[in-house]
């Protein structure tokens, strides 16, 4: 990593390579770049629900990194769990919205051909549907919608 | 001149009265009327702003949808941030305590704030080999 007009600075002077304190449980990163995460993100968002509430009212109670370690970690093994689920079950559907995404500068409104084979296929295999919070109940939900020309 | 010898005449009407006279403009009708035309105008507008409101409403909620799968995502960038951080802060405190431990009385990594509320380090704390413009001796 270089940052323009800071060529002087390597990027990885910056690393520090100390491994975590030993008595903290392991536990392994997500990983995934913005795109998959974005395509997953609905899922997350309400599978592990639990998890990301109850980390981010821990989080309200102190922002000091030390204290939220044991919600942080619920909140990443879950996030993994349902990404290996997704992967698991829609594969090629998730790598075609997600590469959509890629492709369309991560905007959702033009990747909906590949979104309604991908939410097809999650409804199928997990019995998940995605619902955008607080939309107006009266008409379809935008996903929902055939876009304006 | 009047010497009272000839007699004054008068112009009359022709008998039966003048002809009315034409003082109007008379102009064939042509196209629609006023009303016609500001109701056509009013309902061209008025399907535009329609429109209008389809796209600002799709703007809305294509905006709704963004903004939330960004916060369902956001726990889980936080809690790895968390953790990095947690793992970094431990390891500067860890090198403080190894080159103040001759001095007594010296707390590694105590704030430099009175208060308990949680400030992070406003500088990057590296490594000193790794800091740009070591030098070794």
């Amino acid at each position: 990593m270089v940052n323009p007009g800071y060529k002087h600075f390597k990027g990885e002077d910056w690393v520090d390579p100390t491994p975590p304190p030993s008595d903290l449980p392991h536990v392994e990163e997500v990983g995934a770049t913005g795109a998959p995460l974005k395509s997953a993100s609905f899922v997350i968002g309400s599978m592990c629900k639990e998890y990301n509430e109850d980390f981010m009212l821990c989080k309200d109670e102190d922002r000091n990194p030390q204290h939220c370690l044991r919600e942080g970690r619920k909140v990443t093994r879950c996030a993994i769990d349902v990404l290996e689920k997704i992967q698991a079950n829609c594969r090629d559907e998730f790598r075609a919205h997600w590469q959509c995404l890629d492709d369309k500068n991560q905007m959702f409104g033009r990747c909906r051909v590949p979104e309604k084979t991908y939410n097809e296929c999650l409804f199928k295999s997990l019995g998940w549907k995605k619902d955008i919070p607080f939309a107006p109940t009266n008409k379809p939900q935008i996903h929902e919608r055939t876009p304006l020309a | 001149m009047s010497n009272g010898t000839t007699q004054a005449s008068q112009d009359m009407p022709p008998s039966g009265g003048f002809k009315p006279f034409r003082y109007e403009r008379r102009l064939p009708k042509r196209g629609p009327s006023g009303v016609g035309m500001f109701a056509i105008c009013g309902s061209i507008m008025a399907y535009g702003w329609y429109r209008v409101y389809l796209g600002l409403d799709e703007r809305r909620e294509l905006e709704r949808e963004k903004i939330w799968s960004r916060i369902y995502l956001t726990p889980m960038l936080i809690a790895e941030a968390d953790r990095d951080e947690y793992r970094r802060r431990c390891a500067a405190v860890d090198r403080e305590r190894e080159i103040m431990k001759d001095i007594p009385g010296w707390i590694p990594g105590e704030g430099v704030y009175h208060g308990k509320r949680y400030a992070p380090d406003t500088i990057a704390n590296v490594p000193l080999h790794q800091q740009p413009g070591f030098k070794k001796e």
